[in-house]
């Protein structure tokens, strides 16, 4: 398949953002929306901002993956940058699928203790969302 | 007597993630079969009409070292390629090499210009024109 190389680069580059950006996001209006002791319409709505970004997140991780493996040519490991780019991706995309998955499935009918379960590892994705950015931009950017 | 909901969403919750992670792991096999044939950008670069040869024999030992530690890895023990692509009869001019050595190959492999100064570059050139 001869397409240009470059063309799956610009396409990783620019879906890589999405979900990256959507997750920071929805962990901040989830948090927020959780601890804020304001009104319960700003609680509502900041919750219901979270829902709708980690669900877009972990849904725009799919063209994220799959533009990567194209640009990679399925490589799943590989070594130094990219090596270290892969360990952060592959948690982080099972994870935020796992808790897009959670959050549509539960929607507004979870425990105080199960949604602070939900934030504690959505923090987790997000950091390793970080780490997997930071390390694809390294291979960009360093070379 | 039921699990609660939250427990029952965390079941599919992780039976969707794993489908996914595995979905992306097989995916990654056609991916592999269809675009490897063309991995080998370093061969699909300028071409020169006749591929310059090799150079001393200390300075060719002397790439080998530098190619056991750092490119093996990815090109083959004998440079035939692996992950990355087969080393050798490159028909590309040594300082297209060179410059492939230093600069890397975007998203495939990484620049060696810290790892390596010039005269171990030219090493490695001469290593890889040793190379039939």
């Amino acid at each position: 398949m001869s397409i240009d190389p470059s063309w799956w680069a610009k396409i990783h580059g620019a879906s890589t953002h999405f979900p990256v950006a959507l997750t920071m996001s929805a962990a901040f209006f989830e948090s927020l929306g959780f601890v804020l002791p304001g009104s319960a319409r700003a609680k509502a709505s900041l919750l219901a901002a979270g829902y709708y970004t980690i669900i877009l997140g972990a849904l725009g991780t799919f063209p994220a993956v799959l533009s990567g493996l194209l640009l990679t040519k399925g490589e799943m490991g590989g070594h130094d940058a990219l090596l270290f780019h892969h360990l952060f991706v592959w948690p982080a995309f099972t994870g935020l699928i796992g808790l897009g998955t959670w959050r549509a499935w539960v929607g507004e009918r979870f425990s105080r203790r199960g949604f602070l379960c939900y934030l504690a590892v959505l923090f987790l994705v997000a950091g390793l969302m970080a780490g997997a950015g930071y390390w694809g931009g390294e291979l960009i950017l360093d070379s | 007597m039921n699990p609660p909901l939250e427990i029952k969403a965390l079941g599919l919750a992780l039976a969707v993630a794993s489908v996914s992670l595995g979905g992306a792991l097989l995916a990654a096999i056609p991916v592999q079969w269809i675009m490897k044939p063309d991995h080998d950008a370093a061969q699909s670069a300028p071409t020169v009409s006749s591929p310059e040869r090799a150079s001393s024999p200390a300075l060719v030992r002397q790439g080998r070292q530098f190619f056991a530690m750092t490119c093996a890895s990815c090109h083959g023990d004998d440079a035939h390629g692996d992950e990355g692509p087969d080393l050798r009869n490159l028909a590309i001019s040594n300082a297209r090499i060179a410059v492939t050595i230093k600069k890397g190959v975007k998203g495939e492999m990484p620049n060696f210009s810290k790892k390596y100064d010039d005269a171990q570059v030219s090493a490695l050139v001469a290593y890889l024109r040793s190379l039939r």
